[in-house]
């Protein structure tokens, strides 16, 4: 397989520093880009397989370069931000990004997040007839059956329903109102606590501590993570 | 008292047609009379008509009605009759007599009038006054104290008012500019325009007007000086916070620093020959002290958007299970192995909240717990709502607070241990955020030992929407 191809938009040259030496450490080709016109550029000519972009850029906002490539590309955007900007990463996701990591990040959480969206990308979003496993949760998409440690748990409609939308994003993080939109249908758009009630029954159902929860992981101010691996 | 020409004038049309009435009446009576008794009672009625005019006329007016009467009387009932001719002269002193009868009857009445009028104008304008005292009292502010004195002076004089903070003022035509005084000297001016023209034209009403004035003034220059206080302890207070942060920030910001570049330089010097666990240490340590930093800076932008008024709540409904989980999972790696108790009662209400700044709190507290109590002892989250709110508790099993500090924790730069880690913020920042949300925070030591932080957050009068149940 060859390499994977990331784009780097970022304008701080510490932070491109160190993302360098990660990313080509960890077989990834790079290429970078100190502004988002640059950035714009580069990922028309490289077709890369997924890209990482700062929110703050000089010359344009980095909503502005989602909305732009997401005309002609639907290639992974994982977003760098900062903690306290929840409302600026749930636009960015809004917008069509696929991620985000708040600065300051571990290398690690980084290059999770680029291979759970490869993984996405790939198309290998979970076969329908395949059974999902996450730790001791196993769920029989085929057969709606879903077993924890061996043991069945039964769920109502709606908690399957939402079980299956965040399998369908496994390690990606999902909006409220996503969940909202794929589980309830549109016009609920302001009934966000739905989500959080019906995480709570979830979370007692399949979690061995639903306030410390190993699975179904809060994102707050943004929404859902299923745990990747 | 002398009425004033301009008052005087302004009356002339209805008080000198009543005066006019009056007489026509008294002389329609004396007619009617005229045939039974003889000619100087008929003076009688046109007494009781001047009494009358006097009674709510002006002294000018009753004068007037006193001449018409007598000239009435000769005109129509003194032969030669409807002549202004006098047959005998013992008429002359009939006339002199009751023109001068009239006189002094008619300004007997004004002037009892007057007074009984005046003593209420100041009755009024006593209560006028007291009112106004008492509103400015109760006023805060200086903008709301001119607009108290406004109103008053205002409606009381009808005129209007302009409270101006400069005593200079260029002088203008149909207004009085009178100084407002405080007793260190000039605090302003007053521009009052009287709505009429007689508003002001007595120099009675001037004084008055110059009581409120004076009142007004007082209370200006008190709310000035009580502002000029807050001001100057405002800014000692602003001034101890900036030293204290520049000490506690340079303390805390040196420290970490000092041990990454120490780490980083070793690894680069002697990298080779270290052993690899020697070698991780270094890094962790480079990995932990920028945490630190992290977290430092975070706590002074947090502390920052505080007390800037820059902080937006973003409430929504939240089960506390999930703000308490991902508090948890942030600290995951600090918890390590350490026990969390954590208790919510399944039926716990949803909490009107902003999840961000909610976990923000719950993440200080657990912190805090981590940091002052042995590792091995638990840390319990407990959470109990009532109607009106729900308590959180976190609590440690540490050596608790030092006695007294109870509150003084929740201050800016405050440590439980002078020498203990972080600047101090974290409960500072707890306090804001808990009270941005109208709930209280507050520290408690436990007689099992240890120290709690109990804070509450209320629940709104709303209801959310209701979930809907499916099977």
């Amino acid at each position: 397989m060859p390499e994977p191809v990331v784009v780097l938009i970022e304008d701080e040259p510490q932070i491109r520093r160190f993302l360098r030496a990660t990313l080509t450490g960890e077989g990834y080709r790079l290429f970078e880009a100190p502004t988002a016109g640059a950035g714009v550029i580069e990922i028309g000519s490289r077709q890369p397989d997924a890209v990482v972009l700062d929110l703050v850029l000089p010359d344009m906002d980095g909503l502005e370069v989602i909305r732009r490539v997401r005309q002609w590309s639907g290639v992974p955007i994982i977003v760098l931000s900062a903690r306290g900007q929840e409302r600026d990463k749930v636009c960015a996701l809004d917008a069509g990004a696929d991620d985000y990591v708040s600065k300051p990040f571990s290398s690690g959480e980084l290059l999770a997040r680029l291979r759970v969206a490869l993984r996405h990308a790939a198309g290998a979003s979970q076969p329908e007839n395949a059974v999902f496993k996450l730790g001791g949760l196993h769920v029989d998409l085929l057969r709606r059956n879903v077993m924890l440690d061996g043991r069945e748990v039964r769920l109502t409609p709606t908690e399957y329903k939402l079980l299956t939308t965040l399998i369908r994003y496994a390690g990606r993080v999902v909006t409220h109102q996503q969940l909202l939109r794929e589980v309830w249908g549109p016009n609920h758009d302001s009934m966000a606590h739905y989500v959080r009630v019906y995480m709570g029954h979830l979370r007692h159902k399949i979690e061995a501590e639903p306030a410390r929860p190993r699975y179904l992981l809060t994102e707050p101010g943004v929404g859902y993570r299923l745990a990747d691996g | 008292m002398p009425a004033p020409a301009v008052a005087a004038l302004s009356w002339f049309p209805a008080e000198y047609a009543r005066a006019v009435a009056a007489t026509a009446a008294a002389t329609a009576v004396a007619w009617l009379m005229f045939p039974l008794v003889d000619a100087p009672t008929l003076i009688l009625p046109y007494l009781v008509g001047t009494v009358a005019v006097a009674a709510r006329a002006g002294r000018g007016a009753s004068v007037f009605a006193s001449l018409l009467s007598v000239a009435a009387f000769d005109f129509f009932f003194l032969p030669p009759y409807f002549t202004f001719g006098v047959a005998e002269i013992h008429h002359v002193l009939t006339f002199a007599v009751m023109l001068g009868v009239a006189l002094v009857i008619s300004g007997l009445t004004v002037r009892t009038r007057r007074q009984a009028q005046a003593a209420e104008d100041r009755e009024r304008q006593t209560v006028a006054l007291y009112a106004m005292s008492r509103e400015l009292a109760q006023a805060t502010g200086a903008a709301e104290l001119a607009a108290v004195a406004s109103r008053h002076i205002g409606e009381g004089f009808d005129v209007e008012v302009e409270i101006l903070p400069s005593d200079r003022t260029d002088p203008e035509r149909s207004s009085v500019v009178l100084p407002l005084l405080g007793h260190k000297g000039p605090i302003g001016s007053v521009r009052v325009r009287p709505r009429r023209r007689a508003a002001l034209a007595s120099p009675e009403r001037r004084r008055q007007l110059e009581m409120f004035v004076n009142q007004a003034a007082l209370a200006l220059e008190r709310a000035r000086l009580a502002a000029e206080a807050e001001d100057a302890r405002i800014r000692a207070e602003t001034e101890r916070l900036r030293n204290a942060l520049l000490t506690s920030v340079s303390h805390d910001l040196r420290t970490p620093l000092a041990a990454i570049t120490g780490a980083a330089t070793t690894m680069l010097d002697a990298g080779a020959r270290l052993d690899a666990s020697v070698r991780r240490e270094l890094l962790e340590s480079i990995r932990d002290e920028a945490d630190r930093l992290n977290r430092l800076v975070q706590n002074l932008l947090e502390m920052t958007r505080l007390e800037s008024g820059a902080l937006q709540l973003r409430r929504d409904w939240h089960p506390l299970e999930e703000v308490v989980g991902a508090a948890l999972g942030r600290l995951a790696a600090r918890i390590g192995r350490r026990q969390v108790v954590v208790t919510i009662p399944p039926e716990l209400p949803l909490v009107p909240i902003d999840d961000v700044l909610v976990e923000q709190v719950l993440l200080n507290l657990v912190e805090n717990a981590l940091k002052y109590s042995a590792e091995g002892r638990p840390i319990r989250i407990l959470a109990t709502a009532t109607d009106a709110q729900v308590t959180v508790e976190v609590a440690d099993a540490g050596t608790g607070l030092p006695q007294g500090h109870e509150e003084l924790v929740f201050e800016k730069f405050t440590r439980a241990a002078a020498d203990g880690p972080g600047a101090g913020l974290g409960l500072a920042i707890c306090r804001g955020i808990v009270e941005a949300h109208g709930g209280h925070i507050w520290a408690q030591n436990l007689p099992e030992g240890g120290a709690a932080f109990l804070f509450t957050l209320p629940l709104a009068d709303g209801a959310p929407a209701s979930v809907p149940a499916d099977a």
